[in-house]
């Protein structure tokens, strides 16, 4: 008996011994220099993509990818969000700001053949006109509806002749060209769009500097040099691999053994073991995000102002930041970012103070006798490295002016859909702006109309409503500004929020990596980025 | 070694099974040594509010991450939180789910394990089939997928490792009554018209109990490794629950920066699962010596 068990367990680590040789000699690394062309570049994130079809979807990690597949008729520059020239080389805006005319660039193709003219932009356009709030959520919350919608900004779209499109809007719409720029809006071939269906976010063709080649979900999406790319000479590199790694730790480890290139979603606390690092360099993504503690309006105690202003005072800002952010980042005092044109900078923050917040728990009579639910991210995000630390900290601060909370997690698209339905009490999250536009903060995350897509906390206030919507449609910058300063106020003293940090996202790349400015956005265009 | 023999010399040999098993445990050093160990660990636990200087959540982000010194021995988290104070109430919360989990699986395994032996048949082709079946899958797999139904929290951490636990003193029970169930003084007790739950509560189960003993020691240990496994998971204790598995995860980060931060809880399961290792062993020598294999 014990003879045979030993040889047993001797078999088992003979072959365990084995089968660990076979994976080791298996995980190749990418040596990119042994190519003859621009090599791959292998990027880590921390998740997959949704949806490839730009249009369908809200979320970061598919606009990563599709990025590099479509381009929008106007684009935002290499390194922040003035406007360039993308698929239409010129524009005119009428005097009443309710007629755009966009000269198209000739000679660009699509990855399937398709040529690319004004009558491929106007299927586009139709194709999201014709959809609903459901197939493509992004375009209600920009252009505020679908055809024939009171609400909606765009009226119709025309071709007029090959290479020029006629756009005519209902209103005016201040940060009409912003949000052409945005990821969502990149154009489509229509043969591929109608050959494929449903099914196109799964086989994405555009006319950007890559080719979609193959998507293992959970796991990687592969794009390739388009070959007759209209801009020549670009892209450098020969095809880019987006690998999901969801541990940061373990994504900077893939990093490190150089098994990734470049990696996204650096925490803090890793930052100098990368500088130390000669093989490596840090890069820091331009800030243009918030990060925050929402409270929902509708849910008890948080439907009083009070509670909600309490609960500001008694979040010690400036410790979570240096803590857990570790000085890349600075504490928030508005919904949105100080880069964006329109911030108040008169606001201050709410001032760490626990007796002011307990006394006006007491003034609101809340009697702390049930556990509030405190909703922490599960993911690594851009604006919030680690969500379960922070909540743990803020869990503490709650309870040392008599909030009791439990931190509750759960799978980030299901903690997003839960938290849409006002499921939750208080919850941490964040945005990063997708074309720098204050409208693409405040009327996305606090407007009325924002509810049930990025409206949250479900907070309504028919003051900011008035403010927000006449932003819109006011073209002078500094009157528009104004309104969006004075919606900072009320926000302020309404508190759905508790404004937490602007932070600056951090990125590793080999030291081989050049040309590579990330973009504030977090879309970032692979195009001019070379391995040397 | 001498003395004790001249004190057991000097014992009257009226002594029953326990004595004997006493003296035969204490000849071992090393598992009076596990004792020990147990013993330390148990009045930790019982006396952490006294002894710990600060409580569990006292955070002061501005002090986080200090190595060890004379104000805080085992350094300080990543919330500032003092190491060696959250230790000591971690070593509450091992052993009260290694305890307490262990009890459980007792209690339901030997019923379980006493109707299989005693009645045999039908009832026992059921039962061993099941604890087959949960046998089947690796044990920690099975806590994780009762906790991913019951929800993530200490209790059910606690709840998922009795029952993982359910069919190895199931089995060990039923083997045990079954060679029990042929001995004279059962078949005499029959003959003389004694009930079925008299029989199996008054002569099986103290008759099965020296090896649950034996097994209960060392399940202790793997559930202790178990609860801390899961709380590693996410899926046992939350915080700020200092529990030893769950501030070995939030460690894990801070590996090289800070490493204080995982060796002293790391050191605590290792020495608690060694003692109770030890233990178990010196008792197993003593009450059960077949049971070597």
């Amino acid at each position: 008996m014990r003879k045979k068990s030993l040889m047993l367990a001797a078999l088992v680590m003979v072959l365990s011994v084995i089968l660990a040789a076979c994976g080791g000699s298996s995980d190749k690394s990418s040596d990119s220099s042994k190519d003859s062309g621009g090599g791959t570049l292998i990027y880590g994130r921390g998740g997959d993509s949704v949806s490839l079809d730009p249009a369908a979807v809200t979320d970061g990690e598919s606009f990563a990818v599709t990025q590099n597949v479509f381009e929008t008729l106007i684009r935002f520059a290499e390194k922040d969000t003035t406007l360039e020239p993308g698929l239409a080389k010129e524009w005119k805006i009428s005097d009443d700001g309710l007629t755009y005319t966009f000269t198209l660039q000739e000679g660009v193709k699509f990855h399937d053949g398709t040529d690319f003219n004004a009558e491929a932009v106007v299927k586009n356009f139709d194709r999201w006109l014709d959809g609903d709030a459901d197939k493509f959520p992004y375009f209600q919350s920009m252009f505020g509806g679908f055809r024939g919608e009171d609400t909606a900004v765009i009226k119709e779209v025309k071709a007029d002749g090959d290479n020029t499109v006629v756009i005519t809007l209902n209103q005016p719409q201040a940060p009409f060209l912003k949000n052409l720029a945005m990821s969502p809006f990149g154009i489509a071939s229509p043969t591929a769009v109608e050959k494929e269906g449903d099914k196109f976010g799964d086989n994405p063709v555009g006319t950007g500097p890559f080719e979609f080649v193959s998507w293992k979900r959970n796991d990687s999406v592969t794009i390739k040099k388009f070959a007759d790319y209209w801009k020549k000479g670009l892209p450098k590199v020969d095809e880019v691999v987006f690998k999901s790694i969801p541990d940061n730790s373990a994504r900077l480890n893939a990093l490190k053994t150089g098994e990734i290139d470049l990696a996204t979603g650096i925490s803090p606390s890793d930052a100098s073991s990368v500088e130390a690092d000669s093989n490596l360099q840090l890069i820091e993504r331009p800030s243009l995000n918030v990060g925050y503690l929402g409270m929902t309006v509708t849910r008890k105690p948080f439907d009083d102002k009070k509670v909600r202003q309490a609960v500001n005072y008694a979040i010690d800002k400036e410790a979570l930041i240096s803590a857990f952010y570790e000085g890349k980042a600075d504490v928030a005092t508005n919904p949105m970012p100080p880069a964006v044109s329109g911030f108040n900078e008169e606001i201050s923050a709410y001032p760490y103070d626990p007796e002011k917040a307990k006394e006006l728990l007491k003034e609101a009579g809340y009697d702390g006798s049930k556990a509030l639910e405190l909703w922490a991210m599960p993911v690594p995000r851009p604006y919030m490295p680690d969500g379960q630390k922070i909540a743990e900290a803020i869990q503490k601060n709650l309870e040392d002016v008599g909030i009791k909370t439990k931190i509750v997690s759960y799978e980030w698209a299901t903690y997003l859909e839960k938290a849409a339905k006002g499921e939750a009490d208080m919850f941490l999250l964040g945005w990063t702006g997708d074309n720098g536009d204050a409208d693409n903060f405040l009327y996305t995350l606090l407007d009325e109309q924002s509810i049930g897509s990025n409206n949250y906390t479900y907070f309504k206030n028919s003051e900011t409503h008035k403010l927000l919507l006449e932003a819109q449609k006011e073209t002078d910058e500094d009157k528009r500004n104004e309104l969006y300063k004075k919606a900072q106020e009320i926000f302020h003293d309404e508190a759905p929020w508790v404004p937490l940090a602007y932070s600056t996202p951090l990125l590793a790349g080999k030291s081989t990596i050049k040309n590579f400015y990330p973009h504030p956005t977090g879309s970032d265009i692979f195009d001019t980025i070379e391995i040397k | 070694m001498t003395t004790q023999q001249t004190i057991s010399e000097k014992e009257p040999r009226e002594a029953g099974p326990w004595k004997d098993a006493w003296r035969s445990f204490k000849k071992s050093k090393v598992s009076l040594v596990g004792a020990g160990i147990v013993i330390v660990f148990v009045i930790l636990a019982i006396f952490a509010p006294w002894i710990a200087p600060q409580g569990i959540n006292e955070q002061n982000l501005s002090e986080r991450l200090q190595a060890p010194s004379s104000a805080h021995w085992f350094g300080t988290d990543d919330f500032g939180r003092d190491i060696f104070s959250r230790v000591l109430y971690g070593a509450r919360i091992s052993l009260w789910v290694g305890f307490f989990s262990v009890i459980g699986s007792i209690l339901i395994g030997s019923l379980l394990g006493i109707l299989a032996g005693y009645y045999g048949k039908w009832v026992d082709t059921i039962i061993s089939r099941f604890f087959d079946i949960m046998l089947a899958f690796p044990s920690i797999l099975l806590a994780i997928s009762i906790v991913a139904v019951l929800g993530p929290s200490l209790q059910n951490a606690l709840i998922a490792i009795a029952i993982v636990n359910i069919p190895n003193f199931g089995r060990l029970i039923r083997s045990k009554v079954l060679s029990i169930k042929q001995e004279e003084y059962i078949t005499a007790a029959k003959a003389i018209g004694m009930a079925d739950t008299r029989i199996l509560f008054k002569h099986i189960l103290p008759n099965s109990m020296a090896p649950v003993i034996v097994q209960g020691t060392l399940a202790i240990a793997t559930a202790i490794i178990e609860a801390a496994a899961l709380g590693f998971l996410g899926l046992g204790a939350q915080a700020p629950t200092p529990e030893w598995g769950k501030m070995l995860a939030d460690a894990r980060v801070y590996l090289v920066n800070a490493p204080w931060t995982m060796i002293f809880p790391g050191v605590a399961i290792m020495l608690t699962v060694l003692g109770f290792n030890l233990m178990g062993d010196g008792l197993r020598d003593a009450l059960d010596p077949k049971m070597k294999n």
